[in-house]
Parts: C-alpha cells; structure tokens; sequence
C-alpha cells in the first residue's frame, strides 16, 4: 500500500478490523526525531523542570489522539516562531532542525487527516449554492441569482462535502424568496411559451448621428474662427494696443483674452457669428474654436471608411461608447423572458491585424462584465453570422436592464487599457486606431419553447397557472400539488399531514384575499424551502451501512455529473432498480458523461481541484499584460475546463496534464500562444509544434496566471501549486508566527536571490527547499503564460515610484533540482520529471474525485477505495472516464 | 392539533440554549419600547479587519506601557480620543495556526480540529453571548455587517459574517449599507391588519418545513440527525424572531436618523456609511450588539492602492510600496474609527451622557500581518464596559485573546464566566 507522505512519517496498520470495516491507521514521528527532543528540550520540558507545565519526555510518538496532537502542535508552533530553543540555550543543527519540522510538519496534517476521518460516512448533504441554483433551472425553467446563498466553498475543498453545507433561519427564507421569484420568472415564461420575436438592429443608423454630429461641430468651428479672426483684426490695430496689452496681462490665455472681446473697439459680439444661446456666448465660440478638425480626425477618418451606407465599424473611443467604441442591442421592451439567440453579421477590415478579430459580447453596459468572446471569421467583402445564446429573465426587465453590447474584444476592460490602445493607435499614425471590425448588423430572436421543453415542474402541475380562468377545484389542486411536490422531492412521495398542509397554504392564502396565480406561488415556494427538495436525504435509522435504493443512487450518480436532479429516464431506471445492475449503472454512466451537462461535472470539480478561483484574486496590468484582457482570461480558464472535458469524453489520459503534444483550445487561445491555422470560437484538439512549451497544465496561460500576483510571477504559489496538484505531495499549510524576512527589503536583487533567503532558516527552508525549485523552473512563463528569456526587478520608493539605480535586468535561469530528487536545466527537463511521476498525480485526482464525488473527505480509511480505483484507472492508461466509472462502480458509491 | 400549542412543544423540546421570549407575547403583548428604557443599555461593536495591520507602526512601543505613551504612526487619526480608547498587545489566539483566517475564530477562541470526525468545528463568538443577554430588548437580537466581496480577499476566512451562533455556525450578514438600512428603517408601509395575518401566515409555513423535517428526520441516523438540527434551529431562529416581530408589531419603527445611502459604494466610503448605520442602529436602539467584516479590498482600491491586499501583508519580502501601503490602510482604518468615535460622542442619550459612554468598540483581527496569529492587534474603545482606556496596556505574551472577550463582556454585564480558550479576566483592563 502506497501513502503519499515522507518516508519518515510512518504509518501503522492495525490490521485487526471487525466485519470489513475501515482500516484504522495510526498516524506518528520518525523515532529518529527523539535524540532532537531529548537533547534540545528536555532539559527544561522533562520530568524534572516542566516549564510552562508542558514536558516532552512523555510524549507519546504515534498520534492517535487529540491531546497528543496539540502538544505536538505546541512544539512545531514554537519550533517555527523560533521561539524555541530559547535563544541562550542549545541549538540543533540547521539541517536537523529543518529536517525535523518538514517531518513534523507532514506528520500533523496527516494527523489532522486521520483524527478527522469521517471512516466512510456521508454526512446529510445540503443542495450545495451551484446545485440548488441548477435544481431550480431544472424543475422551473428559471435561472435564478442565487449570489445570497452562501457560496458553501469556504470550509472544506469541496462545495459537495456535506459536514461543510450549513443551514441557518436566514438561509430558509431566503431559499423561500429565491423559489418565489424562480416560481414568477416560470410562470411568466409559460404565460409565453410559444411566443416568437425577432428584432433586427442594422447598425448604419448610428453613422447618420455621427455625420450630423460631426458637420454640426465643424460648421460651428468654423464660425467661431471667424471670429476669432475678426476679433484678432479688431485687436491688431494700433489705436487699440494700449487697451490689448493691458488685456493681455491680465489673460492666462487667449480665452480668457477672448472674453474681454467687447472692451476691444470694434471686435464682434460671438452672437454676431451664430452664437446665441441663453449661455455665456463667449465661452461657447472659444470651446468650438478649440474642437476642430485636429479635434475630430479620428471621428473624420471614420466617415471616410467604405461601407457605411450597409454597416458601422467598431472603434476604440475613452467615451463609453462614443462613435461606437461599442454597439449597443436595446432589447424590445415588449421581449418576454425566454432563451434567445443573438446574431451579428460581420467582417474584419483589411487592416485588423490577427489579435484584432474578435468581439467580446456583454450585457447591460460597455464596462461591464464580458459574457463571452468571438472571433470574427468573415470579411468585409464576405461576412459572417455568428450566434450567442443568450436568456432573458423577468428580472433583468424588471431591472430595466435590456442593453446588449459588442465591443472589439480588450478595448474598455479598463481606463488603463483605453488609453493605452487609444496612445497606440495615435501613435501609429497620427489620428487614432485603425478600424479592425465591421458590422452589418445585429439580430436577437426568441427561440420558442417546445412542449417536450416544458419543465418538468411546471408539467407536473398542469393545472391553470394564471387568474384568466376559474381556479382548479379542490381535489384537482390538492392532486397537482402532490405532482408537483413529488417532481420537487425527486421522486419521494410526502406525508398525508405534509399535503394537508401544503393545501391548507394555498387556502389560507385565498380565504386572505390573494389571487389563484399568487396563492399557488406561494404555496410551491414553501415547498422549494421544505427540507426534502433542500436536503438529498439517504435515510438509514439503524446506523448500518446499507446500499442505495435505486431512486437515491438516481440522484447520487446524476449530482455526481450533472450537478442536477436525475432526467425522467434516469428516474425510472431508479425506481425500477434497474439502476442498480453494474451494467446498466455503466451505460448510465457513459450516458451522463456524454451529455454536454457533465460540464457542469467538469467545471465545479476542475475549479475546486486546481483552485482555479485564484485567477479572480488579482487585477492583471493592462499596461504591463496588454494581451491579457477579459477575453483571454475568460478563454485562458475555458481551455482547462475544456481540456478536462476532452479527457473524459475521448477517456484521454490524465498523464496528458502532465505533459502532452497537444492543447484544446480555440482561435482566440491560438492567436495568444502563436499557433496558426486555428479557427472559430470552438475549442478543439490542436497537435502542437515540436518547440513549444504548451501541451499540460504547465503550459496552459490561467494555471500561469494563478501562479502571480497580476504583475509578478510567484515561483512560491506555482511551486506549491506543482506539488499539491501534481505531485500529490502537498506542503503542509503556511504556518503561522514564522519570524519575517526582512534583511532583504529594498535591495536590488532577482526574484531567485530574495528566494533563496528561505534556505538561511530552518523553519523556512523545511518546506520552501522543496518548493521553490519547481517555481524556479517555470520562471520561463512570465505572470500571465507568456513565454519569455529575461525577468527585470524595479525597486520603487513608497509611492511606487522607480528608485535611480534600482532596476536590475536578468537571463532567466530556469534550472534546479528536485529536492531530494532529479536536477534539471530547463522548464522541459523540469515538466519531464513532473510528468514521469503519473501514480502520484493519478494518486491525486482519485482523492479529489472520491471527496468530490462521495461528499466528505477522504481520509485513511478509502486508502483501499483510492488502490481499487487507480488499479482498475490503470488498465485504461488513466483514462480519465475511467477513474469516473471506477468510484462510481466502487461499493463506497453505492452504499450509505 | 392546534398549531400554536405544537410550536410551543415543539419550542420547549429544543436542547439549544436560546433565551426564548415569553410566548405569551404570541397574543401581541406590547413589550418595552425603546423609550421606556430605564437606564441607558450597554452596546457592543466588533470591527474585524481581515488580514492584520502593519505590525511596526500600528503598535505603540511596548516599552512605553500604561498611559504615558506615545501615540503610534498608524494610530494617529485618533489622538484626539486618546483617553477613549486601549491598545491591548501581547494576546494571542492559541489554537490558530493557519495564516488566512483574519475573523473565523477571532470571537470564538475555538479550535478549529477538536472534534474527532470533523476537519471544521468552531463555537459561539462573543458578539453572540452578548446578544443572548442582550438582545431580548431590541427590535434585533443582533446585526451583522458584512463586506460586499468575497470574503477571502480581505483575509477573514471561512465564514460569513464575523458571528458564530451557539452551535459555532456561521451566521450570514448584510452585505452592502443599502440592505443594512432598509433591513434597520424599511417596511412599514403594510398596514397592520394585513402584517398581523402575514405573521399568521408565516407560522403556517414554519409548521409546514417542520413537518417536511420531522418526516425526513424519522429516517435518519445520528450523524444524519445531527446535520438536520441545523434545519431545526433555523426554524426555530425564525419562530424566535417571529415572536419578537410581533411583540413589536404595533410599535412603529423608528425613523432613520440619517438619508437612504445610495447604491454602490465601495471602500472607504462604504465602511463610512456602515459606521453611520451602526450609529443609526445604537441611536434608535434598534439592536445593541453589532459586528462588521470590514473590507479590505475594496478599502485598498478606493485609497488607489494597486497593491494586492495579501501581498500588501507580505510587505516584509520588498517594503517599499507594500509597506506604504499597509501603513495607508491602518491610518484609513483609524480615520474611519476616529470618524465614529466622534459620531458616538456627539450622539446624546435622554441624561446628557453620549453614546460613546455605553458602547464598547472591539476593533482588530487575528491575523496581525503576514501570518502571524500571535499578538492579535487588538484596540478596545468606549467606556461602556468599565474598562480603563487610554492605556498602552502591554500583557504578558501569549495571553489569551478570549480573555479580553471575557473582561469585555462580563465588564458590560453579561453574566459569563469564561468564553473560548479564556483563562480569566484580564485585571489591568479593568477600571
């Protein structure tokens, strides 16, 4: 049996296990330790002295208990605060001591692991915040905001374990408010199931306002030059150059000058050149003066572009949306909730440069966020249709938000990258960006809903949902009540006294004067609160292991994969039983895998694993990462989702993360690596050249970007990162109370020289000796992915100002080695040892796959699950469909 | 079976420990109004800041403890209420060991791994002990504040707000002042007929989930049981509040002692306006124990810090502009609070004392910077506890942050032998 911790931390196995019960392992310090404790402390921490009342003579080396934990606890806390040894007193050597507390280190977590081992048991699970939220689309139809919720992600590592899915008064009644609203937004959809609209935007109309705009401004122009001029004649004249220079000292400028125009003998009134409003005139032919055809060369290149009488062209402007540095949608008023399709007809100009093709797509305003990404394919000459879907909710209308956007993708993430697009462009040529994209127009419409596409929730009820008609006679409503509870409860029948209930809501609610439609919805909304919809209840009342009904392993497998309740066949193969045979269980399986709804499978539990949510925690610099805009971050993380489905669609390796001779991704991604011949917005396997770096989560731009801050690189986070998520050897968490570095604060160094301070203290060097060569070795990919030869530190003053002097430019020297292991000169040797460790990183997945897919940790007792599973994940080459089908198929998937 | 008789077995039956109000009150029972109140009620204040503070200038010198000292860099803001307010170093949170939970066990003193078969476990904070015994006076048993992001990004941890209810789960709180002030001032427009039969309707529901949990509950097993007892409480949290909404039925809610606050604040200002709020709170004795998870991401964006908020902690590795930036947030941080110290002085109770003369401030974190959970920056403000401010107050090392919570609470007269990991009251603290 394989364990992944140090060779010194062993592990014992009590092999005496009643009726095949979980092995009880115990967990302990490397004897090889005491010599450290009995000659550093136990001088004042024996028998005799007992400092503190803490005496480590007694001190048991297997942890199996609480107690024990904490007073190692105490000495690792005190060892890495450096509180102890005390300063005067003896010291160990610098290698023990560091040897000692990565042992000890290692030995705690796996302490904690095996003290909190749950030994099998599932503990209640709660509809986690992303499945109620899917439950609810499901059932009604509706999706719903569901950012009250708590996001359930913060006490254990994974949204499914049920110990970490609490419930609280607050959270009951919001449920209940979000099910009234998701009951609304269904209701209203159904009110206009069948419904078709269709609106067609043609985007040349905005040229109009342009032209009008723009000959408005210069026909004012030229007015107030004349003006000017006539001023400026009035002011040369001799008899009046005593007045004038008495002016001109008191004028900052020729404005203010201007304004003292009717203390200069005959100068012109403004009003005399067309400048009459009820505001100061004067102001107003000094501001046309200023905005002249220097002012407008941008907008004047724009109306010089062909094709304006059949389309408009995307700009890049510091206005929001100004001369369409966006093209806005306005969504009828009268559009009702529904799913829709987008369509824009477009082509790129002769000009757009290849990262110039694509358009980020958004909804409600220019600077808000980016839905998604598209490349344009087509031409000027012959231009494209492309399609987004897009889900309009009664919310948004009821928010009045019906405002649609396109934008050329990365040009108003930020005012940063505004202005720096805008300078380029200028820079280029004198008057302003070139026009990459061209748009014919723009089109949304309905796509109505079918009968088979009515929600199961809502065609349980089948009953009048609107006041129209009279209201459903008491046992009919009673009867579609309980149809609908039971599509809510996934399957499970309610109590009698439940129903009576349930039907005395809905009365109470009429004889109080309320509406059939409202009555109703209030009713169903308590039952979208009850605990049977909240809670996925699997009940054993005699505490015996039991196997799943094959109802509730329906339910295990499909919020397994789907994150979902079970479709109407999966159901019935459930209730049947049928389910329960291993065969029909497989072709299941195999079913809901390749159902394109096993991305939210692929989504939750890749996001979770590789912690990919720390690509949020960091604005990255438009000014110093121009390339990694909203769109590239978006497609940056879909690529790893992507990777993941193809894996367990084509049941891939999962050796293919380590290292592989392809990617899976698509034009935008090519454009960013600088791989040809992609194209379109669909991600697909690319085989890779023979020299490039990508091909693994090594290579990949969001795995890169989460190892830095947004502006520099942290070999420390990618380091740790290498080892918790493929090597399996996860550093012990960052203790608290180490004493800081600070020696090296303000100097000009590399990023490897302040790094290698951590090897001086033994309380660092313990886990960062492992760490940082790993981080050094990919020091080749600068913070967002991109690859690169020099780093170059800038040391700043307090107000991040560069210090003279303080910039230092350095080759990269991706070289290292392995602690205790193999040495390697470059980022390619370095992802070649990752990649020929493929059992540690299959280790790996299966633990994430059983806590995921299991709902609670997986402690030393599933050290048998995790063998079965790799054993059988092995046969496949590691396919990753495999590892699925294994837990899935494993006795700790089918019983509770 | 007569429903009201149901949920009072049902309440009676609870093994929680909740001060349940009279259940008389059922029958709309005018309880004391915020007017008739005696003598002037003690409040409490918790302001977590998430990921610590800068260690060198935000601590006065230690070597100049007791009342004597110098006012520190990052403490500046509030020289003016110098003798309103104490330092407390040397309190240490000893079961900490993890560097990015700023708040999740800040109030509890809890460890998070004592429980055998749980890798989380955390007990009641102390904002809560106090709203047990204090909260059966107000409107609100107790109000939670919360940042508007997410929480990990300002170093608080696991949780969601800086409150732990009696069974040591998370309690959610407001999140923007918006909501904490239509949630304080809002919804009275309903006339009183019609709030009385939602009241009614609303105990219908709760019968309704209870019976659904009851029926799913017969099912289980213990380990099962036990998770459900959440559901339970909820409910039974909501029956709680239930009875006190109609004790308070036919009491007008007080009118918002300040302006609607716009949407959409962040930062600085946001954490301004949820001061005032919590002033607004106190004034109308809406509710006397508040706690806020105060932002720091947004409060480093709103003073155009581009700094990363925990790499600003780690400002030891360059100094330079992280360290500036660190100290800018404390002497923002102590701005804002000088900014409610002086709103709680200007505020005047019925006698002619102040606000600030029965509110005690808890301000600080258990992250103190970079990693470090030893020395949990601690300032306390107020004279609403009997606790001897304008003190330096230096303790030995390693003193138990809980025993500050303790000196805190039972100083405001909550009846608490010990919280936490306390090993006792702390006496220099106390007047």
């Amino acid at each position: 049996m394989k364990l992944s911790l140090p060779l010194s931390a062993f592990v014992l196995l009590s092999a005496v296990v009643a009726q095949g019960a979980a092995l009880k392992p115990a967990v302990g310090v490397n004897e090889r330790h005491r010599a450290l404790l009995t000659e550093n402390c136990e001088g004042c921490h024996g028998a005799e002295k007992q400092k503190g009342k803490f005496r480590v003579d007694d001190l048991s080396f297997a942890l199996n208990d609480l107690q024990t934990a904490e007073r190692w606890q105490k000495i690792l806390d005190s060892l890495n605060s450096g509180e102890m040894p005390p300063e005067k007193e003896k010291q160990p050597g610098a290698k023990e001591k560091a040897d000692f507390l990565e042992d000890l280190s290692h030995v705690m977590v796996a302490a904690r692991r095996s003290l909190s081992d749950q030994h099998g048991v599932i503990t209640l699970r709660r509809l986690n915040q992303r499945e109620y939220r899917n439950t609810l689309r499901v059932l009604l139809g509706a999706d719903m905001d569901v950012s009250e919720l708590p996001s359930d992600i913060d006490t254990t590592r994974f949204d499914t374990v049920g110990a970490g899915l609490f419930m609280s008064g607050n959270q009951v009644e919001q449920y209940e408010s979000i099910a009234m609203k998701a009951l609304d937004e269904a209701f209203a959809l159904h009110a206009v199931a069948g419904g078709q609209k269709r609106f067609r935007y043609e985007v040349e109309e905005t040229n109009k306002k342009f032209k009008e705009t723009i000959d408005t401004e210069l026909e004012k122009h030229e007015r107030a030059s004349r003006w000017v001029k006539a001023v400026d004649e009035a002011a040369s004249k001799p008899e009046n150059a005593e007045i004038v220079a008495e002016l001109r000292k008191n004028a900052k400028n020729d404005n203010f000058f201007r304004r003292s125009w009717n203390k200069i003998p005959g100068a012109p009134a403004p009003e005399e050149f067309g400048f009459t409003t009820s505001e100061n005139n004067t102001d107003q032919a000094n501001r046309a003066f200023a905005r002249g055809p220097a002012v407008f060369a941008y907008q004047m290149r724009y109306l010089e572009q062909p094709a304006l009488d059949t389309g408009a062209y995307l700009t890049i402007s510091d206005q929001d949306g100004g001369l369409n540095s966006a093209l806005f949608l306005n969504i009828p008023g009268d559009f009702p909730p529904g799913d829709y399709v987008i369509r824009v007809r477009a082509g790129v100009t002769p000009q757009a440069t290849p990262e110039r093709r694509f358009l980020d797509f958004g909804f409600k305003g220019r600077s808000r966020p980016v839905t998604s990404t598209h490349e344009v394919t087509g031409t000027m000459e012959n231009p494209e249709i492309f399609e987004i879907p897009f889900h309009r909710t009664l919310a948004q209308r009821d928010q009045n938000a019906y405002r649609l956007y396109i934008r050329e993708k990365g040009t108003a993430d930020s005012n940063e990258q505004i202005k720096q697009k805008l300078d380029q462009g200028k820079k280029r040529n004198g008057v302003g960006p070139d026009f990459a994209i061209w748009v014919d127009w723009i089109e949304i419409e309905r796509v109505p809903e079918s009968e088979t596409s009515t929600p199961p929730g809502i065609r349980a009820l089948n009953i009048v949902l609107d006041d129209k008609t009279p209201a459903p006679k008491a046992p009919e409503l009673r009867a579609a009540l309980e149809r609908f509870v039971i599509e809510a409860f996934r399957g499970n029948k309610p109590t009698e006294r439940y129903m009576d209930r349930v039907v005395a809501l809905y009365e109470g609610a009429r004889a109080d004067g309320s509406k059939h439609s409202v009555a109703l919805k209030e009713t169903l909304s308590v039952v979208l609160a009850s605990p049977k919809f909240l809670y996925r209840a699997e009940p054993s009342p005699t505490e015996e292991r039991r196997k799943l009904r094959g109802d509730e392993m329906a339910t295990r497998l499909s919020y397994f994969l789907w994150g979902a309740p079970p479709d109407a066949d999966l159901r019935a193969l459930g209730e049947s039983d049928e389910l329960l045979q291993p065969r029909v269980l497989a072709q299941q399986t195999d079913r809901l895998v390749n159902d394109p709804r096993s991305m939210e499978f692929v989504k939750a539990f890749s996001r979770q694993w590789l912690n990919l949510d720390r690509l949020d925690f960091f604005q990255f610099s438009a000014d110093l990462y121009p390339k990694f805009d909203f769109g590239t971050k978006w497609a940056a993380r879909q690529e790893i989702y992507e990777t993941l489905a193809y894996l367990l669609r084509e049941n891939a390796s999962v050796r293919d993360l380590l290292k592989a001779d392809y990617v899976v991704i698509n034009s935008l991604l090519a454009n960013y690596y600088g791989i040809a011949g992609v194209k379109g917005d669909g991600f697909r396997k690319v085989p890779l050249p023979k020299d490039s770096p990508r091909g693994g989560l090594l290579g990949m731009a969001a795995v890169l970007a989460m190892g830095s801050n947004g502006e520099h690189t942290s070999p420390v986070e990618r380091g740790a990162w290498v080892l918790r998520k493929l090597l399996n050897d996860p550093p012990p968490p960052a203790p608290a109370n180490v004493p800081a570095l600070t020696r090296l604060a303000g100097k000009v160094l590399t990023t490897r020289e302040r790094i290698s301070a951590h090897q001086e203290d033994a309380q660092c060097a313990s886990c960062h000796r492992k760490i940082d060569p790993v981080g050094f070795g990919l020091e080749n990919f600068d913070a967002v992915g991109l690859w690169r030869t020099e780093d170059s530190f800038q040391a700043r003053d307090n107000d991040g100002k560069p210090l003279p002097n303080g910039k230092k430019t350095w080759v990269i020297d991706p070289s290292g080695a392995f602690h205790r292991g193999a040495a390697f000169r470059d980022f390619n040797e370095m992802r070649d040892v990752v990649a020929s460790r493929t059992d540690a990183f299959a280790r790996g997945i299966t633990s994430s796959l059983i806590e995921y897919g299991l709902g609670r940790p997986c402690g030393f007792s599933d050290d048998e699950l995790v063998e079965s599973i790799l054993q059988r994940a092995q046969k496949r080459d590691f396919g990753l469909r495999e590892f699925v089908h294994a837990l899935i198929q494993s006795e700790a998937f089918q019983i509770k | 079976m007569n429903t009201s008789l149901s949920r009072r077995h049902f309440l009676r039956s609870s093994s929680a420990l909740i001060a349940l109000p009279f259940l008389e009150s059922i029958g709309f029972r005018r309880f004391a109004s915020a007017a008739q109140v005696a003598a002037n009620p003690k409040r409490l204040l918790f302001m977590g800041l998430g990921w610590g503070l800068t260690t060198e200038t935000w601590f006065p010198d230690p070597k100049q403890a007791g009342a004597d000292y110098e006012i520190s860099k990052g403490l500046e803001p509030l020289a003016r209420h110098k003798a309103d307010f104490t330092v407390l170093q040397g309190l240490t949170h000893r079961f900490v060991n993890a560097g990015h939970c700023g708040s999740t066990f800040w109030l509890t003193g809890a460890n998070q791994f004592a429980v055998p078969g749980k890798s989380f476990h955390n007990t009641i904070s102390a904002d809560q002990v106090a709203a047990e015994h204090f909260g059966l006076k107000t409107r609100f048993t107790s109000l939670q504040l919360d940042c508007g992001t997410y929480a990990g990004n300002s170093g608080h941890g696991p949780g969601l707000s800086l409150a732990w209810d009696a069974g040591g789960k998370p309690i959610a709180g407001q999140k923007t002042p918006v909501e904490a002030f239509h949630r304080l001032f809002s919804g009275e427009n309903t006339p009183l007929e019609k709030r009385k039969a939602l009241l009614k309707r609303r105990h219908s529901v709760l019968d309704t989930v209870l019976e659904d949990a009851h029926d799913l509950q017969r099912g289980l097993g213990k380990n099962d049981t036990a998770k459900l007892e959440e559901y339970f409480d909820g409910i039974r949290d909501i029956e709680t509040r239930l009875s006190k909404d109609e004790q308070w039925l036919e009491i007008p809610r007080p009118k918002a002692p300040m302006a609607e606050p716009k949407p959409g604040l962040a930062g600085y200002e946001e954490i301004k306006l949820m001061y005032d709020i919590m002033v607004a709170a106190l004034q109308t004795d809406s509710t006397r124990v508040i706690g806020y998870r105060q932002p720091v991401d947004t409060l480093l964006t709103s003073l155009d810090i581009k700094v990363a908020p925990h790499d600003m902690s780690h400002y030891h590795s360059t100094m330079a502009e992280k360290f500036d930036a660190s100290q800018r947030r404390d002497v923002a941080n102590s701005e804002l609070l000088a900014g409610l110290i002086d709103k709680l002085k200007a505020t005047k109770e019925a006698d002619g004392s102040c606000l600030l003369d029965h509110t005690t401030i808890a301000f600080g974190t258990n992250t103190r910077t970079e990693h470090n959970g030893d020395n949990c920056p601690t300032l306390l403000a107020g004279h609403g506890a009997g606790l001897k401010m304008g003190q330096n107050l230096v303790l030995p090392k390693g003193t138990p942050l809980c025993n500050a919570w303790l000196t805190l609470l039972k100083g405001a007269g909550v009846p608490v032998e010990r919280h936490g990991d306390s090993t006792g009251v702390i006496k220099e603290l106390i007047a």
